[in-house]
């Protein structure tokens, strides 16, 4: 491929059949962009939640109150929902077919993003409420 | 056409591999397990949701929140979610050790599977442990 100067072989022979070179592979892109934030961000999301574990009402919110603690917990549900969402995609591509499969495409798109926003909405009231 | 002629047949198609053509083995398995912790934790980032909103709205939606999280109910969905999540979070760093060239051969991709099984129930049990030790 990249010595089609010196090969017969023109440059679009050598990248024919290699995969899409449009948004074929962002999906599966995305999917590991969001694997490797995740792998930091869940580690951190279970020291926080075991630091939760023996607070009360006020004692949550103080702790959710600071920034670090908010911004973690926020930036791991947003990430979290997104990765859950290409994943689910994926399985509903797989097993679901039909008209099915576009109902069920758009639940999915609205259940991961309803509760990324709710995580985000609850995080800033507990800040700002 | 004539009615006594039999419909033509549809060409045979290439199928890719499934459970009908591979026996059971260890990596299969676990890549059907990864897939159902990850629907699984779909699932359970409600009770993450919930607890989020119930802490953001008033102390007696918390107290529902940590009724429910501290009935066997609760507590068995909660040691369900941490399993899954270790068991994901191990079965997603093997898949980036395959993405990255390496552990594909069949000793290392059956270590890696036995080290993703041994080590999510390993880390599952220390986190609850640390949960009960400083409760």
């Amino acid at each position: 491929m990249t010595q089609s100067g010196k090969s017969l072989r023109t440059a679009a022979a050598g990248a024919r059949y290699l995969g899409s070179a449009r948004l074929g592979a962002q999906e599966a892109w995305l999917m590991r962009v969001t694997s490797a934030a995740l792998v930091p961000l869940s580690i951190g999301f279970v020291w926080l939640s075991l630091s939760l574990l023996n607070k009360d009402y006020n004692g949550v919110r103080a702790e959710l109150g600071h920034p670090l603690p908010a911004i973690l917990i926020a930036l791991f549900a947003l990430v979290a929902c997104f990765h859950m969402h290409l994943g689910m995609r994926s399985v509903i591509l797989d097993y679901v077919h039909g008209r099915a499969r576009e109902w069920a495409l758009i639940a999915s798109a609205c259940y991961a993003g309803g509760l990324a926003l709710a995580c985000v909405y609850a995080v800033l009231r507990i800040g700002f409420v | 056409m004539a009615s006594t002629q039999t419909a033509p047949k549809p060409p045979a198609r290439p199928l890719s591999p499934h459970l009908g053509i591979y026996r059971f083995t260890l990596t299969m398995a676990m890549s059907i397990v990864h897939r159902i912790t990850g629907v699984g934790l779909y699932l359970g980032v409600m009770m993450l949701t919930w607890f989020l909103l119930a802490a953001s709205l008033d102390a007696s939606a918390f107290a529902v929140f940590s009724g429910f999280i501290q009935s066997i109910l609760g507590r068995l969905i909660l040691l369900g979610f941490t399993w899954a999540l270790f068991h994901h979070l191990l079965g997603g760093i093997r898949h980036f050790i395959w993405d990255a060239g390496y552990g594909l051969d069949a000793p290392e991709r059956e270590w890696l599977a036995q080290g993703t099984l041994i080590g999510g129930v390993v880390l599952t049990l220390i986190v609850w442990a640390i949960g009960y030790a400083i409760r």
